[in-house]
């Protein structure tokens, strides 16, 4: 199947980088590692919060840094923008592939070969600094798996919203670092989800953003609530609509305007 | 002016690994390979003299330039431009020198032409009244006035070229490094960079080195021609030299209905090639001229397409060691 | 005067994209912000770290705050620098009278970094008023605040530079900013004694960040720390500066020979 095609070609493009991204596995070890530092700082004699007590926190700061690489660190735009600016998009439209089945299977390429040579070094690394937490239960791994796969799905998703503004922006520089910190502030990144105060509290469960690092994470501990799975569900199925949706828009746009 | 002893320049390359761990192999390798991209090249040119310095792709010209305008340390050899050296007085010769690299622009990209040119000459330190002088002698010369105002993005590559010529001249440097000016230009634009290339040359005595591959450019601008081949030099000699002794030589190619029958062979035709219904009229520009060859090809057969191609460089250099 | 000159130059070329630079401007802002509501979401649950509370945390993270968006804000091309080594556009650097480094850092400047050092103050700004009710002396504090967000700013400026000269042999550069910048931005906004032994002792040295604020906060806020621990944050600054600049000289020099 060509999607598969394209998935694997992606894939096998990214290899050739391993040895300088293995080298800033390190570097991104050492993030991690100051999140954690912090975070141990600030819990020290302290009383338990929810389920957080130090060693939780670390494994949960240590599993968001590696689950990052596959649900958050993608192209910006998932380079849909390069496309338009060069104007390659208009041959990329004319492929018998659907666009954006296209853009996302390249992009899901990618983002296997991160989980392979970014997530799990990364994931090694600083669980031999601060220990490992692995599910007891086999049923969790295919949860985790499910909710991995969802994340990633609905990241890729509001990456490619960004990039397809890009037929109607210039730049869409602004808006991906925006995508960015709603994602990092509001998606668990930094602090649980479910420890934010107020008003921030009660809705950054429900917002996409958490479907990308939150839930994953937590499912992985075997802490998620239940309806997590469901949440991030939904947000895939809204985020396909609008795609589909703001596809053809594109696409017609092109046919009415040329390059 | 321009004085090259023995110059070379060698880089050192890792091999390319191959296997399992090819890359962390490189990476703790000590073998190295040495590419001699320079190999002991030396001359020296007079001021006032206007050089052409000529040869294949890789050949070492890039990189002969970057050395003498300082970009580049030589391994071996020394260089003076005006008695200073680039490498110890990088600054006193930057200030003697003018470079224009065709396929990269000096100027500030998003600002006015304008612009560009108060920047550097706060940055050489020009006074006002050389300034206005340059100023209106190159705009004179290059017709600047309508571009003035631009954005550097919006000029046409033509307009790009004469901008980046004034900015390199506007300190009145007694030296000028053109590294392929005229690459990409349509005729007109060629024509009118020419003109004024001879004009510098010849009214303010500006010693100028041009690289190109456009031998058009040699022959309207260059008493003297250095080619050079493998980072080494291969002929140092002038134009007329090299005419008497290889000719200048041509190429029209004609693409028939049917195969052409091939009629008496003329003087000045070095060779013919035929590939299907394309013949191939290799000639000495300097023995016959082009309309009387075109006029002989025509009728040979029915021409559907007549082109003339200047032979790149290769065939220059094969003509040499015939 | 030349100075002035290539500064106005690219200021112009900039606003040659007038609505970029608005929505940059906000969009920064906007960032920081959000940063900063992270950060107090967590303080506010836990009241304090390691000992240092709310509005002491607020001052270290105002210093390092405002001197990373100072260094960027100048040095947008040294951060960039990447692009120079690998596309061979630093060539045009070396044909000119001046020294390459001027004309990087007169090449561009991030006026997006503006929202960045206004988030730093303002951080810094409350902090003290808060600090303030608690009943501290605010005079030192006061007086050393600009002092220690310029020494920040000399110091990340430095690390950048380093890393710049590094890449004339490494070839790449935007990996190595992450442990050089990134990281160490990101981990002193909070108190050096949270991190580990190892990292602790690189904030102390290759990556002297625990100078600019934490060091001279010790002293300031009564933690501990001798009364001259402020005056480290300048000589700092000055030692980093001086060995960036040597190892710039010596990159330029091996560029010299390998070219690009």
């Amino acid at each position: 199947m060509v999607y598969w095609r394209i998935i694997r070609k992606s894939y096998r493009r990214n290899l050739q980088y391993r040895l300088s991204h293995l080298i800033n596995n390190v570097a991104s070890s050492i993030f991690g590692l100051v999140f954690i530092a912090i975070w141990m700082g600030v819990l020290r004699g302290k009383a338990v919060h929810g389920p957080y007590d130090a060693e939780t926190m670390a494994c949960y700061i240590a599993i968001c840094q590696s689950v990052l690489w596959v649900t958050t660190f993608m192209s910006p735009g998932l380079n849909v923008q390069v496309g338009v600016r060069s104007g390659a998009v208009s041959l990329d439209m004319i492929k018998p592939v659907h666009y954006l089945w296209y853009t996302l299977s390249q992009e899901f390429g990618r983002l296997l070969y991160n989980a392979c040579y970014r997530s799990l070094p990364i994931g090694l690394l600083l669980g031999l600094a601060v220990g490992f937490s692995f599910p007891s239960d086999p049923l969790a791994y295919l949860l985790f798996l499910l909710s991995l796969l969802l994340a990633a799905y609905v990241g890729m998703l509001l990456f490619y919203l960004v990039g397809i503004s890009s037929f109607w922006t210039t730049e869409v520089r602004w808006l991906h670092l925006i995508l960015l910190s709603l994602v990092f502030g509001f998606g668990g990144q930094m602090i649980p989800v479910d420890l934010m105060p107020g008003v921030l509290g009660q809705l950054a469960p429900f917002l996409p953003f958490a479907a990308m690092i939150y839930y994953p994470v937590m499912n992985w501990l075997e802490l998620a609530p239940v309806y997590s799975i469901g949440v991030q569900l939904l947000w895939a199925v809204i985020l396909t609509v609008v795609a589909l949706a703001v596809t053809k828009q594109a696409r017609r746009k092109l046919e009415i305007q040329g390059g | 002016m321009i004085e090259a002893v023995h110059i070379g320049k060698s880089f050192y390359l890792s091999p390319e690994n191959k296997g399992r761990f090819a890359s962390v192999r490189t990476l703790f390798s000590r073998e190295q390979r040495e590419v001699k991209a320079v190999d002991d090249i030396s001359f020296s040119i007079g001021e006032g003299e206007f050089v052409g310095y000529i040869g294949p792709n890789g050949a070492g010209k890039s990189t002969t330039i970057k050395m003498l305008s300082g970009i580049l340390h030589p391994s071996r050899g020394e260089i003076r431009i005006g008695g200073y050296s680039p490498q110890k007085d990088r600054i006193q010769v930057a200030s003697r020198i003018g470079v224009v690299f065709g396929q990269r622009t000096q100027l500030w990209w998003d600002l006015p032409v304008k612009d560009s040119f108060e920047i550097l000459q706060a940055m050489y330190k020009i006074d006002s009244r050389t300034y206005r002088r340059s100023m209106e002698l190159y705009q004179e010369l290059l017709d600047m006035r309508e571009f003035l105002d631009t954005p550097v993005r919006k000029l046409s590559l033509g307009q790009r070229m004469r901008a980046d010529l004034a900015a390199a001249l506007l300190h009145d440097p007694p030296v000028l490094f053109l590294d392929e000016p005229t690459i990409g230009l349509d005729v007109v634009a060629k024509t009118r960079i020419r003109a004024f290339l001879k004009e510098v040359n010849e009214t303010q005595k500006k010693t100028i080195l041009l690289t190109t591959h456009d031998m058009d450019d040699i022959e309207q601008l260059c008493k003297r021609i250095i080619v050079i081949n493998h980072g080494k030099k291969m002929m140092d000699t002038t134009l007329d030299d090299m005419r008497r002794q290889i000719g200048l030589p041509s190429l029209i190619q004609v693409e028939y209905r049917q195969p052409p029958s091939l009629g008496a062979e003329l003087a000045g035709i070095e060779r013919l090639e035929l590939s299907g219904n394309v013949l191939s009229v290799h000639f000495d520009k300097g023995k016959i001229s082009s309309p009387r060859i075109l006029a002989e090809v025509a009728g040979w057969g029915e021409p559907l397409d007549i082109q003339m191609k200047e032979p790149g460089i290769e065939e220059i250099i094969r003509l040499m060691y015939r | 005067m030349l100075y002035r000159k290539l500064i106005a130059a690219s200021l112009r070329s900039q606003m040659q994209y007038k609505m970029n630079f608005i929505t940059s401007a906000a969009t920064t802002g906007m960032i920081m912000v959000l940063d900063f509501v992270i950060l107090s979401a967590i303080l506010h649950r836990f009241n304090d770290v390691a000992g240092w509370n709310i509005y002491e945390v607020g001052m270290l993270y105002g210093i390092s705050s405002a001197s990373v968006s100072l260094y960027r804000l100048f040095a947008p091309e040294v951060n960039d620098f990447e692009k120079y080594v690998v596309h061979g556009e630093f060539d045009q650097m070396l044909i000119r009278p001046v020294s390459p480094l001027l004309l990087l850092l007169t090449r561009n400047l991030d006026l997006s970094r503006i929202g960045g050092i206004v988030q730093g103050v303002a951080v810094l700004v409350l902090s003290l008023a808060g600090l303030a009710r608690e009943g501290a002396d605010l005079l030192w504090l006061i007086v050393f605040s600009p002092i220690a967000i310029f020494s920040g700013g000399v110091i990340y400026f430095s690390m950048a530079l380093s890393s710049a000269a590094l890449s004339f042999w490494t070839h790449q550069m935007r990996d190595i900013l992450t442990f050089t910048i990134y990281a160490p931005a990101n981990a002193s906004n909070y108190p050096i004694s949270l991190y580990p032994g190892w990292l602790k002792w690189l904030f102390f040295t290759a990556l002297p960040i625990a100078y600019m604020n934490y060091l001279p906060m010790l002293a300031l806020l009564g933690k501990g720390g001798g009364w001259y621990y402020p005056l480290l944050a300048p000589v700092a600054a000055a030692t980093a500066l001086f060995l960036a600049l040597t190892f710039w000289k010596i990159g330029i020099r091996h560029y010299h020979s390998t070219g690009s």
